[in-house]
């Protein structure tokens, strides 16, 4: 009975005699609860029948004592557990702490947080690499770049068949280089666009080049503009050397001429480039064929220890003597041919300039080799 | 010293030495050694220490899983599947409490698992308490009871096994949580705080359990009364 003089009324009392009797109560709790049992008879009589209660589920005998009073349970279940153990082949041993997991716990606490850290992250780290990029793509060479090559797609059928129609060039944003795009009207419109490290597109300049009666020769130009940079390569430098000899259009000469200039002191250019001045009807052609001779010759006296000697002096007119020697390596490229070709043009050439340019050339070789 | 038989059988069956001398020694060494010891020499791959954390605690692990399951094959079941689950994860604790309640954690778990799927299937609820016969020859423990106090008074004799029976029946009828944690509480001899641990969950979760528990079975034998 609740006496009113209690501290508390008797339901809470009564709630927390069920711990009162199994000692799961604090020490304030329990000055409470003895402080109220002392004035009221009913909460008394409750705690009575909580430790009648406690008495009884004590006094049940347990299924433990049982069902294994003498321990064959146990032994039995050690055993069982022994030979698990053995089928497991290998105990796995304490785990290294991983890295960051003090990272990985604490965003597991903190969803919210670490989703906002994530972006906050994402949002600096894209500025900041965009950045990078923008300034790095402006020092990679152009040759830098690595591509994969994937295999050629255009089969030799499509291309004997194929119609050019544009080739385009748009700047690469990754490495400055250019991209081209090429626009191919077969039996299907073909639309190839990439760098001329792309196997297709270097097949597909290549053939319009190496086959210019097939081709405008608008296109024969633009393709030679888009291979110049790549004379390097064998498979261009052939279809170079192709057009520098066979093309039609002067211009395109020209150009396929132009586009082999860093690779004129090669044997097979210098040959072309011969060829050229001898045969080529083009005046402009032959020029530039003079001009690229010179720069290889140059190319070849730098890149030698042992000066430049023309095998044997012709008679030049208001020039110096040119000395012959065999310099050489290359036999229709060597010296001797180059010397021999300048003085044979200087002479017979229909175009005046051609002979000026000649004697000019011949000129800058012998005074290299007073040199 | 003397050491039961199956510590020595066990020492033997480790491969480590098959003297039983020696045996005795290192079984005696390592008895010597605190849990910590033990689950770091467990954890870098040493059998016995782990054989031994085991005897240290698997007899109160198969009382509990026996009082809880009330059939043997179900205890062993559980034994099994409590100490697989120790031997397969004690890499990953991380002393971050005591061995001892890492393993209740694990055990009560597994209970819990087991007196859930029991509840889940309606054929295989608890076992019938008046059957008369407990499995592996054993008599059911109720049964036993009534035997055993044949020869009191029959009167209160009578009342008690009536008591007992309904508080029995009452048990199975309560949540797993709650058989648990009632069974941890009075016959494991667990403090609530310690219970919280083990279940994970607060001590406060665990007091509401008891408190709950405790009234149904009260409820039970307040008809008798």
């Amino acid at each position: 009975m609740n006496t009113g003089e209690q501290n508390k009324p008797c339901a809470e009392i009564a709630s927390l005699l069920v711990f009162y009797v199994c000692d799961e109560v604090n020490e304030q709790e329990r000055a409470a609860i003895e402080q109220h049992l002392a004035n009221c008879a009913a909460c008394q009589s409750q705690l009575s029948e909580e430790r009648e209660f406690q008495t009884a589920i004590v006094s049940l005998v347990r299924a433990d004592e049982q069902a294994d009073p003498s321990g064959i349970l146990l032994a039995r279940c050690r055993s069982e557990l022994a030979e698990k153990l053995d089928d497991l082949k290998r105990p796995p041993t304490k785990e290294k702490v991983p890295a960051f997991a003090w990272l990985r716990r604490w965003m597991a606490l903190h969803p919210a947080w670490s989703a906002a850290t994530l972006v906050l992250f994402g949002l600096v780290g894209g500025v900041q690499s965009t950045q990078w990029l923008t300034g790095r793509s402006d020092a990679i060479a152009l040759d830098q770049t690595v591509n994969v090559r994937p295999g050629p797609r255009i089969t030799e059928d499509q291309l004997s068949k194929m119609a050019v129609a544009g080739v385009n060039f748009t700047p690469s944003p990754y490495s400055g280089s250019q991209n081209v795009r090429v626009q191919l009207s077969a039996q299907q419109p073909v639309e190839l666009t990439g760098s001329l490290d792309d196997s297709d597109v270097r097949r597909v300049l290549t053939y319009v080049v190496e086959n210019g009666d097939r081709f405008d020769s608008g296109v024969r130009l633009d393709c030679l503009d888009a291979l110049k940079a790549r004379a390097e390569d064998a498979e261009v430098r052939v279809a170079l050397l192709a057009a520098a000899r066979k093309d039609q259009n002067p211009a395109v000469r020209l150009k396929a001429l132009e586009a082999l200039r860093d690779a004129s002191a090669d044997g097979g250019v210098r040959q072309a480039l011969l060829e050229a001045l001898q045969h080529d009807s083009n005046p402009g052609v032959r020029v530039e064929a003079v001009n690229l001779l010179v720069r290889s010759l140059e190319t070849a006296q730098s890149d030698s220890l042992a000066p430049l000697q023309p095998p044997q002096a012709p008679q030049m007119t208001g020039g110096p003597m040119v000395q012959a020697s065999g310099g050489g390596s290359d036999v229709d490229g060597s010296i001797e041919n180059v010397v021999r070709a300048f003085d044979e043009l200087r002479r017979n050439d229909p175009s005046r300039y051609v002979r000026l340019r000649s004697a000019a050339a011949l000129r800058e070789i012998s005074a290299r080799n007073d040199q | 010293m003397s050491l039961p038989r199956w510590a020595l059988a066990f020492a033997d069956e480790s491969g480590h030495t098959s003297n039983s001398d020696s045996a005795l020694a290192t079984v005696t060494s390592l008895a010597s050694l605190d849990d910590r010891l033990l689950v770091e020499q467990a954890q870098a791959g040493n059998r016995p220490a782990f054989e031994e954390l085991v005897r240290r605690y698997d007899r109160d692990v198969l009382r509990l899983a026996l009082n809880l399951m009330k059939r043997t094959e179900d205890a062993r079941d559980v034994y099994q599947e409590a100490f697989l689950k120790v031997y397969r994860n004690l890499h990953r604790f991380r002393f971050e409490c005591s061995f001892y309640t890492w393993l209740y954690r694990i055990v009560t778990n597994v209970c819990l698992d087991h007196l859930r799927r029991r509840q889940a299937r309606p054929e295989d609820q608890a076992p019938d308490l008046h059957s008369g016969q407990f499995e592996d020859g054993g008599t059911d423990f109720f049964e036993c009871q009534r035997e055993k106090r044949a020869t009191l008074d029959p009167e209160q004799h009578l009342l008690g096994l009536e008591i007992k029976s309904r508080l029995a029946a009452a048990m199975e009828r309560l949540s797993p949580r709650e058989r648990i944690v009632f069974e941890m509480k009075h016959y494991q001899g667990l403090k609530l705080r310690a219970i919280g641990d083990a279940l994970g969950t607060s001590e406060e979760t665990v007091k509401n359990s008891l408190f709950r528990a405790t009234r149904k079975l009260r409820n039970e034998l307040g008809i008798l009364r």
